[in-house]
């Protein structure tokens, strides 16, 4: 089957006085896949969003949605009756009911979902009649989710839809936004949590400073720039460092005792744990660590993102 | 339309669930009713207490022109005499009573104006910084002096002139009849402009205007469906002050067109100034204290509590550029007056107002962000 475009952007740049919050930027996102915009706050993430959903205008560079451009007034009507959209730190009417919210946003479009299946679809038909300020923070998310999807949309923005949940409630949303992907919707998701986008990204772009740095799929760019898989020896000392530095040519005798041995070829690993045996050295445990996308953002910008922030 | 509908349902219904503007749009219209009501009501003209001791006495009754002088005083229907005992010693009967304005007719009044000579009553009085009226009362004694010295210079008798006092227009109508009039102006546009400036202010901080950026729904579909929201709660407010008015007051309204025209259309002008007034807010912090800064001047300078005559000139040119004025002026032109030619202009005026705001709130409300 023919890959079709989703959203295609060329060369965009938006400029604020001398800054260049989004610096010549170019992507594409094929329908049905779920891209994700990965990178710290400030990185230019949100900016992106807002003027691909005709929020803002770009100072330079085109792009186009569904083959719609967002340069062009026709364009901009198509789109917003197309795309649907989760603002950043959206919060919708306290004193409405979930039913209620989602019928009032159901008709600003001229078609959409049936409000009660869309419900159902995000989980919440035990709360339909609660009022949206008696939910929880991630039912609130939950509900945010399902006032972009009220028009049936076929491209979905999601601008940081996890940030400031528990774990839990992320994961309910990584399955939610699974489902949606699965329905066959196309997801343009903005994080700075790295294990998001590495579960549910089909594509990832790793933004920094405006620019696009890196993108391709989570596995291409761990294989590509996050570096090798390691073989921690907790508290393994000497006896362990002596019997695979015959086996392995890359290992290192930490001084708290653990020895980490670097993965280089398919067979080290077995080949490590065959000599391990053999040696009967003693040892805490044993981790192997495969590197991830933060290993991948690290070694490409020397730093690491901890809730958003550059460290 | 379809969307606009929502806006309204969805207002409405918040409304309705917010105890705090439930307060606001039914129960504070209430109290301010009931309050200036209270005050207005009761009295037409305000009369002023006055406490005179007649130390001029012969065989216990008040002298020829000692008791002349007191009729006089009380004619002019401004004082309420409390006559105190010639025995009385009046400083101490004013400390034990409280007493803040007295005036003391001394002994030998009647013998120095007979042979036309000077004699000086006394009028004892709080400073004017603490009682405001007795001010009042100093200039009223004042002229009642300037009468009397006239009546005995000319040797005219005392009662020849009285002043009638009458009301210019219909005898059935009181004081609250025409504050009402005021105070639906007032509320119009408090919660008009605090309403529409509140709402935008507060949705644009949640993400919700950013969020109807992203949809079909227009600049100009928003704007009209927040002033139609407010209209209705206008509407609203109106209703429950005519009706406490009308119940506890005995309120007499003459209805017409002109009234409904001119609270419908002040009713949109308010909130479409609201909107305006947004579009410069960023917080909700500040939504209050923007709205004060246009409502509280207009409130005072647009007639809602005193008339434009108690005002200098310059105020009064003020008030005339203010929207609320001709509200006030044309609530009172068609509910109290029947004045139908001036209603009919001031109803043209604040209906232009609400179109001019409308339209000016839909141009410069941004949905892009900056």
């Amino acid at each position: 089957m023919q890959k079709e475009i989703a959203i295609e952007v060329n060369s965009l740049v938006k400029k604020y006085g001398d800054l260049a919050a989004v610096d010549d930027v170019s992507f594409t996102v094929w329908r049905g896949e779920v891209f994700a915009f990965v990178g710290p706050n400030g990185a230019g993430k949100t900016t992106t969003v807002e003027i691909l959903v005709c929020l803002r205008n770009p100072t330079s560079g085109d792009a186009g949605i569904l083959g719609f451009d967002i340069g062009e007034r026709k364009g901009q009507q198509q789109i917003r009756r197309r795309v649907g959209v989760l603002p950043q730190d959206f919060n919708t009417f306290d004193l409405l009911t979930v039913k209620e919210n989602l019928s009032y946003y159901k008709k600003m479009f001229d078609n959409g979902m049936d409000v009660d299946e869309l419900i159902q679809l995000v989980d919440l038909k035990d709360k339909s009649n609660a009022l949206y300020k008696n939910l929880s923070g991630g039912l609130k998310k939950r509900l945010a989710i399902a006032t972009a999807l009220v028009n049936d949309p076929e491209v979905v923005f999601l601008d940081e839809p996890t940030t400031g949940l528990d774990p839990r409630a992320r994961r309910d949303m990584w399955n939610l936004i699974q489902g949606l992907k699965e329905k066959g919707k196309t997801i343009f998701l903005t994080t700075h949590y790295m294990d998001e986008a590495e579960v549910l990204a089909d594509t990832v772009g790793i933004i920094n400073h405006g620019k696009i740095i890196a993108m391709g799929s989570p596995s291409e760019l761990i294989s590509k720039f996050g570096g090798k898989t390691v073989l921690i020896v907790e508290e393994g000392g000497e006896a362990v460092y002596d019997s695979l530095s015959q086996t392995l040519s890359d290992v290192r005798l930490e001084n708290d005792g653990d020895v980490l041995a670097t993965i280089k070829k398919k067979h080290d690993l077995p080949n490590a744990i065959l000599t391990l045996n053999k040696s009967k050295a003693e040892f805490a445990e044993l981790v192997v660590r495969r590197p991830t996308l933060e290993d991948v953002f690290l070694n490409l910008t020397g730093k690491k993102i901890v809730e958003g922030e550059l460290h | 339309m379809r969307r606009i509908s929502a806006i309204v349902v969805g207002a409405l219904r918040m409304w309705f669930r917010s105890k705090h503007t439930l307060f606001w749009t039914l129960a504070f219209p209430v109290l301010l009713m009931l309050l200036f009501g209270a005050i207005f009501s009761v009295s037409q003209n305000p009369v002023f207490d006055l406490h005179i001791q007649n130390l001029d006495m012969v065989d216990g009754e008040p002298t020829y022109w000692s008791k002349a002088f007191c009729d006089m005083l009380n004619k002019t229907e401004i004082l309420n005499l409390h006559v105190v005992d010639s025995a009385e010693n009046a400083t101490q009967f004013i400390e034990e009573e409280g007493v803040e304005r007295m005036l003391i007719i001394p002994p030998g009044f009647n013998s120095s104006v007979s042979t036309s000579n000077n004699v000086s009553i006394i009028l004892k009085t709080v400073p004017a910084e603490v009682d405001t009226a007795s001010a009042t009362v100093g200039n009223v004694i004042g002229q009642v002096v300037e009468i009397f010295n006239t009546v005995v210079t000319k040797l005219i008798p005392p009662n020849i002139v009285s002043v009638k006092h009458e009301s210019i227009v219909s005898e059935t109508f009181k004081y609250i009849d025409f504050f009402a009039p005021g105070i639906i102006g007032m509320t119009l546009m408090t919660s008009g402009v605090f309403g529409a400036v509140a709402w935008n202010t507060r949705n644009k901080e949640l993400g919700i205007l950013k969020k109807l950026a992203t949809t079909p729904l227009s600049k100009l579909e928003w704007i009209v469906g927040v002033v139609l929201f407010e209209l209705i709660m206008g509407s609203i407010s109106t209703i429950v002050i005519i009706a406490v008015g009308v119940v506890v007051f005995d309120l007499k309204v003459i209805p017409n067109i002109f009234s409904v025209i001119l609270i419908i259309s002040g009713a949109i002008a308010f909130p479409g100034m609201g909107m305006v007034i947004a579009r410069f807010v960023k917080e909700s912090d500040s939504a209050d204290a923007a709205a004060n800064a246009i409502t509280f001047p207009m409130m005072f300078l647009s007639g809602s509590f005193f008339p434009l005559e108690f005002m200098p000139d310059f105020l009064r040119q003020i008030a005339n550029a203010l929207p609320l004025t001709y509200l006030n002026n044309g609530l009172r032109d068609s509910m109290v007056y029947g004045n139908v030619s001036s209603a009919l202009f001031n109803t043209s005026v604040i209906l232009g107002v609400g179109i001019f705001f409308i339209i000016l709130g839909s141009l410069i409300t941004s949905w892009r962000e900056e």
